[in-house]
């Protein structure tokens, strides 16, 4: 092919999709970032620059650390319990038993509905009165343990953090699901052939044969948490007293409460710098496949 | 034996987490508002179906409907074909500055949306594309290709090339190449995809409530958030719950329809491999 | 090689796409009117049919009138962009003071000179309640003008209380005896919604702010003079609050509900008071069980206390006419319709809600808001909650802590250090335009 071809094909093949993002996303992106350096009320077009004045203030307002801090924490948290439920879950729906099959159809549930009932549905199942945590609690004699999960301060993110992985759950059993059947099952056979038992074989096959996937899981995990919005938005509204309180409602309540778009802007540009640091620390920390190491 | 039956209940719990809260908003829908409160885990007394009715009358659905399937459909329809063919570029056609464009694709699914939301609406103010269906159809299209040029890109890094250089040996141009032979192979990945897309258009609110603003043209999350918030202003939970199951049920009946689908294609695309 | 033959198919759909138009309305003639309203509890439908009424009256006027219930968002992008609808209700969630300070609502001073709605003498302003008109007003001009009007207070539940032979409580002595009482009678005392502090702040935390230290002490504190939030007044009203708590008089995990939850657990007898406003009946009126009366009482007031027993929070939710709408006269014609006598009676009537118009009160009012017109006819003082939307940091910051002191994590001494830290924040800001209120002649 030549060179002049490859560049039009090339090129022809990138057009649509990239002209289409730089219109609709690229531009209105740069736009924001520039805000950053104003002073907006976001009412009406008047402006005023201020340099990096709302950066200075961003680093000295101890909401955002506390902010940022909730949504480590959440990343931390839920990416455990995630890469733990959803790879057993992956592995245990590839079997051929009535439950693997109900599974099968029901996973991707949580994901289906929109993030809007999976608060309704999570409040009320914490609701402190009537919600069938607390119901279920008193039922086995632990009554001292129901509490108002969403409402005292050390629960309150852990609650939200439950009810995230709840939804997020299907979409990782889908993606290790498929990953999963991409190892040979030659593999698979001679591990066990040679004596390996499940969590042998889960270090020294498949989590090194799923590295590029684990990876890129990993750093959705980092996305999902650095950015979640709604359901602390509807179930706690960052509350009680700040507890659940995340970068982006943080960064909400700024645009949007107190009228403060140009510190909004700003939040959103270190969020997002964060996000993309957490990322490539990400590719970077898990580059090395082990299984690269073998011959 | 022992590790068998640990895997059944394991699977059994999860699988009874997801279905038991989905058919308690199914039962909520046909009680009255004051049930709803005074005995939530308990059978309605008489099946409520007027909030059917209410909530089809108060959410407008029919319509909202209607523009949902069309904004999501004419979405896909742009999105999986130029999405694909960029991911193709990305995946096996390396050039200068490829990792830059990767990356700025990669970026936009960091930025939070409503941030881009003021300028975004500036924009299509001037392209006279605010409060159209096809306005918001190419804002969505634009804001699901991060999502789908990443996922594809990866997925066609995985595919076999021996086909496509067959093909190329063969005479093929190198675009006959992809749409003859490398799409039908990457079939499962956009299915995938592209049920992903669907069910996130579907449940799109953030662009979708400051895009359009007329009734007429407002989709389902719309309709059902308003649904929310005109029924914590009246109490008619029975309404809310109701217009929630009406919701739902499209969304899940279709991806019932599709669900073995989805597995038979990844099966099958790994048994390929 | 050529590129695939599909591609340019692509450029033409994003170019017809560009090109293809909506067709926007071209400029409104001057008989056309858009008016964006909250959906909240009472609807759009009245100021609906007011419209298509309007209409009649005045063939060739169109009336669009729209509306939800987060109708804010949607309009903020439009105040932006240079075409907000001609009049509007914004509701809660916008920011009324920012839109006054970027000059994008008119003042309405000279058209409230001018007569009410089918009249041709006397001034439009008289007929409006002067202590609501006055919290629309900056640097003395009026931004914006009120329509219905909500007082805060406490609601109990009647027939529990006629059964046990209970009274409201006046006074914090009564209360705390009654609160025991109730307690023995394995009832909540007192529930209150706690996820949303405000409720808390303006039921418990201001009144007995005013109770301890007269108006005076949250006027001071209103207008940010210094030392005013960590006052004695203060931290007597903290310390009330963190007593009810100590004693077990809140109900158990009231802290982590919402509105409704809290509202239904009142409702549902398993709470015997809450602080609310007069929204509540038709908030909950498709819950309520039959026949369930709910009295209307002001917060009990402290036995030695400062302050004007009378006193009563009230709340407006503005509307306003935009500077970048199309037709100002037509705008403020319907809204002086809106506000006429008969429509504000009818108002009262339909929706169970006090307005600020006049003599609106002689309407048919219905039976959960005798009570509450009776304590606005006697109530001699008249307060508002304005530093929520002055400041709203300082808001923020009071609805924190007011969570924090409820939740037992803070004490009295630690919640007025954190008041008088966040109005402090605010003195010093100096981007944040002052609001100075001046007590005129109340009622």
């Amino acid at each position: 092919m030549t060179p002049r071809a490859r560049a039009a094909f090339i090129t022809g093949f990138l057009l649509p999709a990239t002209a289409l993002y730089a219109v609709f996303v690229v531009v209105p992106v740069v736009q924001a970032f520039a805000f950053s350096l104003y002073r907006w009320r976001g009412i009406s077009a008047d402006r005023t620059f201020i340099g990096l004045e709302n950066f200075r203030q961003l680093l000295n307002d101890p909401l955002v650390w506390l902010a940022l801090r909730h949504n480590l924490l959440l990343f931390a948290g839920t990416s455990v319990v995630i890469l733990a439920l959803s790879l057993a879950l992956a592995h245990a729906i590839g079997h051929d038993t009535r439950a693997a099959r109900f599974l099968r159809s029901v996973y991707l549930f949580p994901q289906v509905i929109s993030l809007v009932v999976v608060a309704i549905l999570w409040m009320f199942i914490l609701n402190p009165s009537f919600g069938i945590l607390n119901a279920a609690l008193k039922a086995v004699g632990l009554g001292h343990w129901a509490i108002a999960w969403l409402g005292e301060k050390p629960t309150a993110l852990a609650s939200i953090g439950a009810a995230h992985v709840w939804h997020a759950l299907g979409f990782y059993i889908m993606l290790f699901s498929a990953a999963l059947r991409t190892i040979p099952p030659d593999v698979m056979e001679a591990a066990t052939l040679d004596g390996a038992t499940g969590l042998v074989r889960l270090r020294y096959v498949t989590l090194p044969m799923l590295w590029a996937v684990l990876r890129i899981a990993l750093v959705y995990m980092a996305i999902g948490a650095m950015n979640i919005f709604s359901l602390v938005f509807l179930m706690t509204q960052g509350g009680p007293d700040r507890a659940t309180e995340v970068m982006l409602t943080y960064l909400y309540e700024q645009a949007f409460k107190n009228s403060d778009f140009g510190y909004a802007t700003a939040l959103a540009v270190v969020n997002f710098v964060l996000v993309m640091a957490l990322s490539a620390g990400i590719l970077a920390l898990f580059r090395y496949n082990p299984q690269e190491g073998r011959a | 034996m022992m590790a068998r039956m640990l895997v059944a209940a394991g699977l059994w719990i999860f699988a009874l987490s997801v279905v038991v809260p989905l058919l308690w908003v199914l039962m909520t829908a046909f009680k009255t508002g004051a049930e709803i409160f005074t005995a939530p885990w308990g059978w309605p007394q008489t099946p409520q179906w007027q909030n059917f009715m209410r909530a089809w009358q108060e959410a407008g659905i029919a319509r909202y409907f209607i523009n949902s399937l069309v904004v999501t459909l004419g979405t896909l329809a742009i999105l999986l074909p130029i999405g694909a063919m960029a991911a193709y570029i990305f995946a096996r056609y390396p050039f200068r500055g490829a990792n830059w464009l990767f990356g700025a694709f990669l970026g936009g699914m960091m930025f939070p949306l409503f941030l881009t939301i003021v300028p975004l609406f500036f924009l299509l103010v001037r392209l006279q594309m605010l409060d159209t269906l096809h306005g918001l159809t190419l804002v969505y299209v634009a804001y699901s290709l991060p999502f789908t040029v990443f996922v594809l890109t990866g997925f066609f890094q995985t595919l076999p090339q021996e086909m496509v250089e067959a093909a190329l040996i063969d005479g093929c141009g190198h675009a006959r190449a992809f749409w003859k032979v490398m799409l039908p192979l990457a079939k499962p990945g956009i299915i995938v995809v592209g049920v992903f897309n669907a069910i996130g258009l579907w449940n799109e609110y953030p662009l979708a409530l400051v895009i359009m603003s007329s009734d007429e043209r407002r989709t389902l999350p719309l309709g059902i958030a308003n649904l929310l918030m005109v029924e914590q202003y009246q109490s008619d939970w029975g309404a809310l719950f109701a217009g929630l199951v009406i919701v739902m049920l499209p969304v899940l009946f279709v991806y019932w329809l599709f669900r073995d689908r989805i597995h038979e294609t990844m099966i099958a695309g790994a048994l390929k491999g | 090689m050529k590129p695939s033959k599909l591609v340019p198919v692509w450029y033409l759909l994003l170019v017809v796409a560009a090109l293809v138009s909506c067709s926007k309305q071209a400029g409104s003639p001057s008989k056309e009117l858009e008016v964006a309203c909250f959906k909240g509890g009472y609807g759009i439908d009245f100021f609906e049919q007011s419209a298509r009424e309007y209409e009649q009256q005045h063939p060739g006027v169109k009336i669009k009138v729209w509306g939800n219930p987060r109708v804010w968002e949607q309009l903020r992008p439009r105040f932006v962009a240079g075409n907000p609808p001609d009049l509007t209700y914004p509701g809660w969630g916008m920011d009324h003071w920012a839109l006054v300070y970027e000059g994008q609502v008119i003042p309405l001073d000279e058209y409230l000179d001018t007569p009410a709605y089918g009249k041709s003498e006397g001034k439009w302003r008289d007929t409006f309640e002067p202590s609501l008109l006055q919290l629309c007003q900056y640097q003395g001009k009026t931004y914006m003008l009120p329509y219905f009007f909500s007082m805060l207070g406490w609601w109990y539940n009647k027939e529990m209380f006629e059964k046990n032979g209970w009274t409201p409580p006046r006074t914090w002595s009564e209360l705390l005896a009654l609160c025991e009482k109730i307690k023995a009678k394995g009832i909540a005392p007192i529930t209150y919604q706690g996820i949303y502090p405000a409720y808390a702040v303006g039921g418990f935390l201001i009144p007995w702010v005013i109770s301890a230290g007269g108006i005076e002490a949250f006027d001071n504190a209103q207008n940010l003079v210094p030392g005013a939030w960590k006052s004695a007044a203060f931290l007597k009203a903290a310390q009330m609050m963190d007593e009810l708590r100590r004693r077990g008089y809140f109900q158990k995990g009231a802290n982590g509900m919402d509105h409704t939850g809290a509202q239904m657990e009142f409702i549902s007898g398993r709470a015997a008071m809450i602080p609310c406003g007069t929204w509540l009946h038709s908030e909950m009126r498709n819950v309520l069980p039959p026949n369930f009366r709910m009295g209307f009482f002001l917060p009990p007031v402290l036995d030695d206390g400062k302050g004007d027993p009378t006193a009563v929070g009230i709340g407006i939710e503005p509307w306003m006419v935009p500077t970048k709408g199309t037709n100002r006269e037509l705008a403020v014609d319907f809204y002086k319709y809106m506000t006429s006598l008969e429509k504000a009676k009818l108002f009262v009537e339909q929706k169970g809600t006090l307005m600020s118009i006049r003599g609106s009160d002689a309407a048919n009012i219905p039976e959960h808001l005798k009570e509450p017109v009776a304590v606005f006819r006697r109530a001699k003082t008249v307060w508002s909650v304005e530093y929520r939307q002055w400041y709203p940091k300082l808001g923020k910051a009071v609805e924190d802590a007011t969570a924090a002191l409820l939740a037992g994590d803070i004490t009295p001494e630690q919640f007025v250090e954190r008041l008088e830290q966040a109005a402090e924040a605010a003195r010093q800001d100096k981007n944040l335009p002052k609001h100075t209120y001046v007590r005129g002649k109340d009622r």
